[in-house]
């Protein structure tokens, strides 16, 4: 094999060798780290939401006075909303799941104030709440339509009796138990009972490591603010949008309707600067990688224009073309091969930075191999054409310069 | 001479086309990326408000739940926020010149006239120091006075955008406007005014934009305005009514104090904390006695207002710079290789070392400038890419100011120096006859 003199020739250009090898070990380190904050970030917003987000619109509606019947307005509009032919359900509720904007509280199982309460999103809706989500109820039973608490402003203040909760709410909450069943309590140490385990719902804030852990209860709440979640028929939603827009006003044009958008879009912005930050990371992984391939093919080209006798000698002397290709495949190869060793230890720098500095996960190594894999094919293809243009000079070049 | 270095030079990127291309392609990509990633960066740790920045100071009491601290992961730090109570009792007290209780909420503006539908603003519910402390450019008129804030006058500042929308941009101060039902007397036309980040809130993450209007903190009871930022409770409290809310141990309004000297801020912190040792004996404030103050830029770190993916992209951004001033070394190093011949023909007929090293730094001057040049006007294209991706964010977090345009410049010309220098003095390095003799 001819790596001898390949190795030799590299030695008499040992800073352009060195110099590309270092462009592609810092390449390495950056296209590792990046693929993997890509990759959190994805799996990050592909998570299932347990919820059939496709098909949900979101409207919120404020009163504009303070003399208007609230629980009236809900009953119509829900009644309005329920018998529109392109309505599959709909449900009041107290804030959109995934939007960033939600309420919280704290359960404890034992009516005792030193016990740490866990956290939960807590969402209010009525008896069509669940079904209107999407969210599957696994076991026990869904709200009675009398179990609806219907709350007017100064009201006594009334906690709920009965409750649902998630599997994830459920674990946490017994670890040891099956929540079925199971009492939990307030903050003001009133008891409910949990009657029903939906399988899996995301609640409202993206970046909370609760997400899963969500509450609900049934009630309907005349406020100035009233939000109401519709689940259109499959492929209606955005004719229905408008419609359902224009129509609220009119039901009551003594309000704004604040909002009235398609659920999918508000999940969007949740993840928006998740999506930000794999776009730009995708953009320098491709500028990157093309400027690596483009530099290479660059150099590789003038090397060939250089070694033009070089390789006429050869071939006179009886190089096939196949020798000549497989001598700058195989150059470039061991340039690149320098540059990924050195890269690993780049690699590894760089993510220990970010693991310490940003509390980022430890670096999976398969990113590494697989960059690895990429660069070698990348830089492979982008000097076999001048490669390929180096098979093509005459052995006669050889005598002719002479 | 220069000239004629400078036709030399030209020639010789003409010479290789695509070489020259590439290198030019390589600085310019390396500066958009990297200046991209640093102008978001500057502008989110930028001084909102660099004269004053010190004497402002974000005001924190400890009235959590004696159980437990507000943030379990950091116990030391006291609730964000503050309740109505405590507001409006340092508010009443006046331990500083100046001071302002406030929070966000959205309020319902109905425009005069027939078919003009009612539309809602957002609004800063705030104290009349608001204006003097953190100083809003106003376009006609100002803020409104103590005397408003104690009598609870139905008065408002409005924005430039409300202003053009409800009286076609004309001086609109004096004239009435119904909010929430109620006639509110216009006081001021704000001028375009976009702290970044928003400093004086920012609990949400301090990206959001400068509210619409701002109305008086001292309404609050009687138009019962609801908080549209965060609200935070530890006690289980009954609440049946607005007033049960406003006495209510949650945290939800945000408190700022103009404290001009340390010794103005060492007798605020000792009178906030004898106004708390006060309220102990009410049985209230049962933690112990933790009440912090953090100006401006203390405030900015405390909530972490430069989000690490930023700073992650910071350090990529820069590595990215180094892979292209790797790729333009080796480039031009590649490129004047090329020329050896050429050089030792000059060297020979009598050029000194200095003329060839000049006639390869001119080159490297030309194909910097040109990179430099388009890497500005890239970072500006990728800025405004981005500020349409991230609508969530006020658009002055894109927008490239003269100091970072100046910063561009600098780092475009070091770049290009630090790329081509190597290059241009080591291809010179070779004996006058060293290349003619292979010719």
């Amino acid at each position: 094999m001819e790596t001898g003199p390949i190795v030799r020739a590299l030695l008499h250009h040992k800073t352009g060798t060195f110099l590309v090898a270092l462009q592609i070990a810092v390449s390495l380190a950056i296209i590792v780290n990046a693929m993997f904050i890509i990759n959190a970030r994805i799996e990050k917003m592909n998570r299932p939401t347990g919820m059939d987000v496709a098909n949900l619109i979101a409207i919120s509606i404020r009163s504009t006075g303070d003399d208007s019947d609230g629980l009236a307005d809900i009953r119509r509009d829900l009644d309005f909303l329920r018998y529109h032919p392109d309505v599959d359900q709909a449900t009041v509720i107290n804030h959109f799941p995934l939007s960033g904007s939600g309420s919280g509280t704290g359960l404890r199982t034992l009516p005792d104030e030193n016990v740490t309460p866990t956290s939960t999103a807590r969402y209010q809706l009525d008896e069509y709440g669940l079904e209107t989500l999407g969210a599957n109820l696994v076991r026990g039973r869904n709200f009675r339509p009398e179990e609806v608490q219907m709350r007017s402003p100064g009201d006594e203040p009334q906690t709920a009796e009965v409750v649902i909760v998630t599997q994830a709410l459920g674990d946490e909450l017994f670890p040891q138990q099956d929540p079925l069943g199971n009492v939990v309590y307030w903050g003001n140490m009133e008891p409910a009972t949990i009657i029903g385990i939906v399988d899996h719902m995301q609640g409202s804030w993206v970046n909370w490591d609760g997400l899963d852990r969500n509450l609900f209860h049934a009630r309907v709440s005349a406020q100035n603010f009233v939000r109401y979640l519709v689940r259109s028929r499959p492929g209606r939603r955005d004719a229905l949008i408008p419609v359902l827009e224009s129509e609220l006003f009119k039901l009551n044009r003594n309000r704004v309707i604040r909002e009235v958008s398609a659920h999918e879009d508000i999940v969007a912005r949740s993840y928006e600067l998740d999506r930000a930050m794999t776009n730009i990371l995708i953009a320098v992984i491709i500028l990157l990688v093309g400027l690596t391939a483009l530099v290479i093919t660059g150099l590789a080209s003038y090397f060939v224009s250089q070694r033009t006798k070089q390789i006429g000698i050869r071939r006179a002397l009886g190089a096939t073309r196949m020798d000549i290709l497989r001598y700058f495949l195989v150059e470039n190869w061991l340039i690149t091969t320098l540059g990924a060793i050195g890269g690993c230890l780049l690699t590894v720098g760089v993510g220990y930075w970010l693991e310490t500095s940003f509390d980022l996960p430890r670096l999976d190594w398969r990113y590494l191999g697989a960059s690895i894999l990429v660069l070698w094919v990348v830089s492979q293809f982008a000097a076999y054409w001048p490669a390929r243009r180096a098979t093509n000079i005459a052995p006669a070049v050889a005598t002719r310069s002479v | 001479m220069f000239a004629y270095y400078l036709t030399n030079a030209i020639r010789s990127m003409r010479r290789n086309p695509a070489l020259t291309l590439l290198v030019v392609a390589a600085i310019a990509v390396g500066i958009a990326v990297s200046m991209t990633m640093l102008t978001v960066y500057y502008v989110m740790a930028s001084n909102p408000i660099p004269r004053k920045s010190e004497q402002l100071f974000a005001v924190q009491l400890d009235s959590w739940n004696p159980l437990r601290p507000f943030d379990s992961d950091r116990p030391e730090r006291p609730p964000h926020q503050m309740t109505w109570r405590d507001v409006n009792a340092l508010l009443e007290a006046g331990y500083a010149s100046r001071q302002a209780g406030m929070f966000e909420a959205e309020l319902v503006i109905t425009p005069q006239g027939e078919n003009q539908l009612p539309f809602e603003v957002s609004a800063r519910v705030t104290s009349s120091d608001f204006f003097p402390m953190f100083e809003p450019s106003f376009r006609y008129g100002g803020g409104w006075d103590r005397q408003a804030d104690r009598v609870s006058a139905q008065v408002m500042v409005i924005n430039r955008k409300i202003n053009d929308r409800l009286f076609g941009g004309e001086d609109s101060v004096g004239r009435r406007v119904t909010v929430n039902g109620r006639e509110f007397t216009i006081t001021g036309v704000m001028d375009q005014w976009e702290p970044m980040p928003r400093f004086y809130d920012v609990i949400e993450g301090g990206l959001d934009e400068v509210s619409e209007v701002f109305v008086p903190l001292s309404l609050t009871p009687r138009m019962k305005f609801n908080s549209a930022g965060s609200d935070w409770g530890w006690k289980p409290e009954p609440i049946r009514s607005f007033e049960d809310w406003l006495n209510s141990e949650a945290v939800w309004l945000q408190f700022w104090a103009e404290l001009p000297t340390p010794e103005d801020k060492a007798a605020y912190q000792a009178h906030i904390d004898a106004y708390v040792m006060e309220q102990k004996k009410l049985g209230r404030f049962e933690r112990p006695l933790n009440n912090q103050l953090h100006d401006v830029m203390e405030w900015m770190a405390y909530h972490e207002i430069v989000q690490k993916d930023v700073r992650v992209l910071v350090g990529l951004g820069f590595l990215f710079l180094v892979v292209c001033l790797l790729s333009s070394v080796s480039l031009l190093l590649t490129k004047f290789e090329g020329r050896s011949g050429e050089m030792s023909l000059r060297r020979a007929l009598g050029a000194n070392k200095t003329q060839v090293i000049s006639q390869n730094l001119i080159e490297v001057a030309v194909i910097g400038t040109c990179g430099g040049a388009i890497g500005i006007t890239l970072t500006w294209a990728s800025l405004n890419a981005l500020g349409a991706a991230i609508t969530r964010a006020p658009q002055a977090l894109f927008e490239i100011d003269t100091t970072m345009i100046v910063t561009a410049i600098a780092v475009s010309v070091c770049t290009s120096l630090l790329a081509g220098i190597y290059p241009a003095v080591k291809t010179c390095a070779i004996a006058p006859a060293q290349q003619l003799k292979t010719q």
